[in-house]
């Protein structure tokens, strides 16, 4: 899917300084004079007396810009040379003196409506780009921002190619960022349909945060901006960041949890708020130290992750190495969106690694519950309830056939309750209590005891898995002899806590000797724990020992 | 003849015990019930007994211990039981007859038949003999047994590795569930067929059977005839 979308262009990015052409100009001088004459543009003026350092200037006032450029290489026949700008202000450009473009309304701009943009390309015209010294100057007025006074960004190359370099690589950002977009859209979804999987939301929130990030930052080509509204579209940018800074590490800390998780993500998140909100208008020294301080945070996430050894760190640690590396070796900007292609593809491994865990998790249960079903349903046809339960029954009918009726109408009804629980995981307890008293009815004809049945409080609003207390009861039957006269009891109470409910089920006859060293658990037991954690996952406790005078169990499912 | 009943089931305790009557009706002397291993066991031990009946999963126990108890012992075992899938390691322990649940009275006359009638029970390996050695009961294989010697009541069981054992079961017992590998070739004598080496005639017509091992065993005047076709 778009994986390999995302390492190509991960690569793309990587490349791009590779495949740049060695510059054809070179800037010798830049001088600066507040003052407006129109002969400040001509290429012989002696500007000696003009200042090298950047001037503040008062509103309105005109500040010149003088660069003396070396053109390397004349361009190529049928090719025209261009020049790309970023910078601050209103401004009219010459060449050599040569007026080649204006940009806004230098001087005026208090009076007028605000024009020309942030980004600017002009051409140079042919008889004016032999190889040689040449002179650009600005003629500008910062009104908005009268202490920036700095051109960011002069770069001279062909025409054309000012103009396209920009268009494809905003192309592939473009592609970068919609993948992330397509990437958060399935795990928001994927997180609609699961509103419990919060990692998944914080992953498709970091990838959105990516693709804003990207779509904001690369969006400058088409979206022509005037210089005034560059800190509101910075300000946007530090603010994706500072989300992404914060949500990777948390993404972490979700993933590989460590002790004071929540004092720590505290920490951090004073820390990224203080780099924020400190410097004010120091955006590049926000953005490094906030992507640092993420990288830095998330590292150590991962290596405790490592250290115990959690599945998947060792690679998301390798990816984060790797980011690193990207960072050496190119520059802060490019290493920022590998970077966090990379992280994020470590984040994705983890979630799939998580959605791999549910799947098995969720088969595992799927199994667990029809094991149970089925174990539930081989009460009565395992061979020794069956083949007892009929040999008796043949003897009743044929000593007693009236007698032998009421019993094959017990051993009907025990097998239509059975039937009517088979597929449930709760059933209600007075369900529950109608399948122990028949299967009393029917043990008394086969072992000729007097089994009674006593309960004492129920409640019979709730509900209890099926066949628990029926377990119970059969190892009660198995398990002990009757008293002198021939009986044995069972009681079943029921109490309500403030945060539990619980059930004591007592047998109240003549244990088996040598029963009670034996720890092996049986059959019976598992059932029972296995049907407690489908129903109540861990808020459960069951335990079972002997009395003085018989055996007690105790259910209790916490609320 | 004797009896001892091991069910825990009343029912079914009391449908075999009916049977039982009618089956062997005044040549019945005692009838007992037990309900527990315990009590089965310290029965066994302190009565004289031709049969136990006996259901190998009591209260929720295994009944092994006790079968292995009861088939050391002089008298036969026959088991009840629900679950049929431990027919084979019965037989394979020596019991005379394997009675599945549900049952009817022919069933169980047919089980106690052959201990009776020289029917024999086909189809069922024997694998073990348990015998009683200082106090404990040892299971013995088959393929390490060579002969056995009626001597009284007891059996004498000669093995593979030159040592001799002592049964409580009779010789006519043993045979009865040794039938398949073993062949009564004097009134004293069970022998292996598969340990039997050559027929010797002597002088008299006196005949003698060699084992494999060298040791002579002599052969009834009228088992000759049944020993030959058998071992040919």
């Amino acid at each position: 899917m778009n994986l390999r979308f995302l390492l190509f262009f991960l690569l793309m990015l990587m490349l791009e300084p590779v495949y740049a052409q060695d510059p054809v100009f070179k800037i010798h001088s830049v001088k600066y004079k507040i003052g407006d004459q129109a002969d400040w543009s001509a290429k012989a003026l002696n500007d000696a007396h003009w200042i090298r350092k950047a001037p503040k200037i008062q509103d309105n006032q005109i500040l010149w810009y003088r660069y003396s450029i070396d053109i390397l290489k004349a361009p190529e026949s049928l090719r025209q040379y261009g020049i790309q700008l970023e910078a601050y202000g209103e401004y009219e450009i010459f060449w050599d003196g040569i007026m080649i473009g204006k940009n806004g309304n230098p001087g005026q701009e208090g009076e007028m409506p605000s024009e020309g943009e942030l980004w600017t390309t002009f051409s140079i015209p042919n008889h004016l780009s032999n190889s040689g010294n040449h002179v650009l100057a600005l003629r500008a007025s910062l009104h908005y921002f009268p202490d920036h006074t700095r051109i960011d960004d002069l770069e001279i190359d062909y025409y054309d190619d000012l103009l396209t370099r920009g268009s494809v690589k905003n192309a592939y950002m473009h592609i970068f960022a919609g993948a992330f977009l397509i990437t958060s859209l399935y795990f928001f979804f994927l997180f609609l349909s699961n509103k419990k999987a919060y990692s998944t939301l914080v992953f498709s929130i970091c990838c959105f945060l990516v693709f804003a990030l990207t779509l904001t930052v690369y969006s400058k080509g088409y979206i022509p901006m005037h210089y005034s509204l560059h800190v509101i579209r910075l300000q946007i940018i530090s603010t994706f960041l500072l989300g992404i800074s914060f949500l990777i590490p948390f993404y972490f800390s979700m993933q590989f949890p460590y002790p004071r998780q929540k004092i720590a993500l505290f920490i951090y998140g004073v820390i990224l708020l203080s780099i924020f909100f400190l410097n004010h208008h120091a955006f590049d020294f926000k953005a490094f130290n906030m992507v640092v301080s993420m990288w830095f945070f998330s590292f150590g996430i991962v290596l405790y992750g490592g250290y115990k050894k959690i599945k998947g760190a060792r690679l998301v640690l390798l990816t984060l190495l790797l980011s690193l590396g990207v960072y050496f070796a190119t520059s802060f900007s490019i290493s920022l969106y590998v970077g966090l292609g990379l992280i994020l593809l470590g984040m994705l491994y983890l979630l799939s690694i998580n959605i791999k865990e549910q799947r098995l998790a969720y088969e595992n249960s799927l199994v667990q519950s029809s094991r149970l079903r089925l174990e539930l349903l081989k009460k009565n046809i395992q061979p020794h309830f069956l083949m007892n339960t009929l040999t008796s029954l043949i003897d009743w009918i044929e000593e007693a056939p009236k007698k032998g009726v009421l019993f094959i109408e017990a051993l009907a009804k025990e097998f239509d309750l059975i039937n009517q629980m088979e597929n449930k995981t709760l059933v209600p307890i007075s369900q529950e209590i109608e399948l122990c008293r028949t299967h009393l009815e029917i043990m008394k004809y086969r072992k000729e005891i007097n089994y009674s049945w006593i309960e004492e409080g129920i409640d019979f609003e709730q509900k209890i898995p099926p066949a628990v207390l029926h377990t119970l009861l059969e190892n009660g039957i198995t398990h002990s002899l009757p008293l002198a006269d021939n009986s044995i009891k069972f009681k079943l109470l029921f109490e309500s806590k403030s945060d539990y409910n619980y059930y004591t089920f007592l047998t109240i006859a003549t244990t088996v000797k040598d029963t009670t060293n034996r720890i092996e658990e049986g059959t019976g037991l598992k059932y029972i724990k296995a049907r407690l954690t489908e129903s109540y996952q861990t808020k459960w406790d069951f335990s079972s020992e002997p009395t003085r005078n018989g055996w007690k169990n105790v259910i209790k499912i916490y609320s | 003849m004797n009896i001892l009943i091991v069910e825990d089931e009343a029912r079914i305790a009391k449908r075999i015990e009916r049977m039982t009557r009618t089956i062997f009706g005044s040549a019945l002397q005692s009838i007992t019930l037990s309900s527990s291993f315990q009590e089965a066991l310290h029965y066994i031990e302190n009565n004289v007994l031709d049969f136990v009946l006996l259901d190998l999963n009591l209260n929720g126990e295994n009944g092994f211990d006790l079968l292995t108890t009861s088939v050391s012992k002089s008298f036969h075992t026959i088991i009840i039981s629900a679950n049929k899938d431990q027919a084979i390691t019965a037989f394979e322990y020596g019991v005379l007859d394997f009675v599945p649940k549900p049952f009817n009275q022919e069933r169980l006359e047919q089980a106690f038949n052959r201990a009776t009638t020289k029917e024999t029970s086909e189809g069922h390996e024997l694998k073990l003999l348990a015998i009683k050695k200082r106090g404990r009961v040892q299971l013995v294989p088959i393929e390490e047994l060579l002969y056995i010697k009626g001597a009284g009541t007891y059996t004498e069981l000669f093995l593979k590795n030159g040592t001799k054992e002592l049964h409580d079961k009779s010789l006519e017992k043993l045979e009865q569930l040794l039938s398949r590998t073993f062949i009564r070739i004097h009134k004293s004598y069970l022998v292996k067929i598969s340990e039997v080496k050559e027929i010797i005639v002597k002088s008299g017509s006196k005949y003698w059977a060699e084992l494999k091992n060298g040791e002579l065993i002599p052969i009834g005047r009228t088992k000759y005839k049944i020993l030959k076709e058998r071992w040919l």
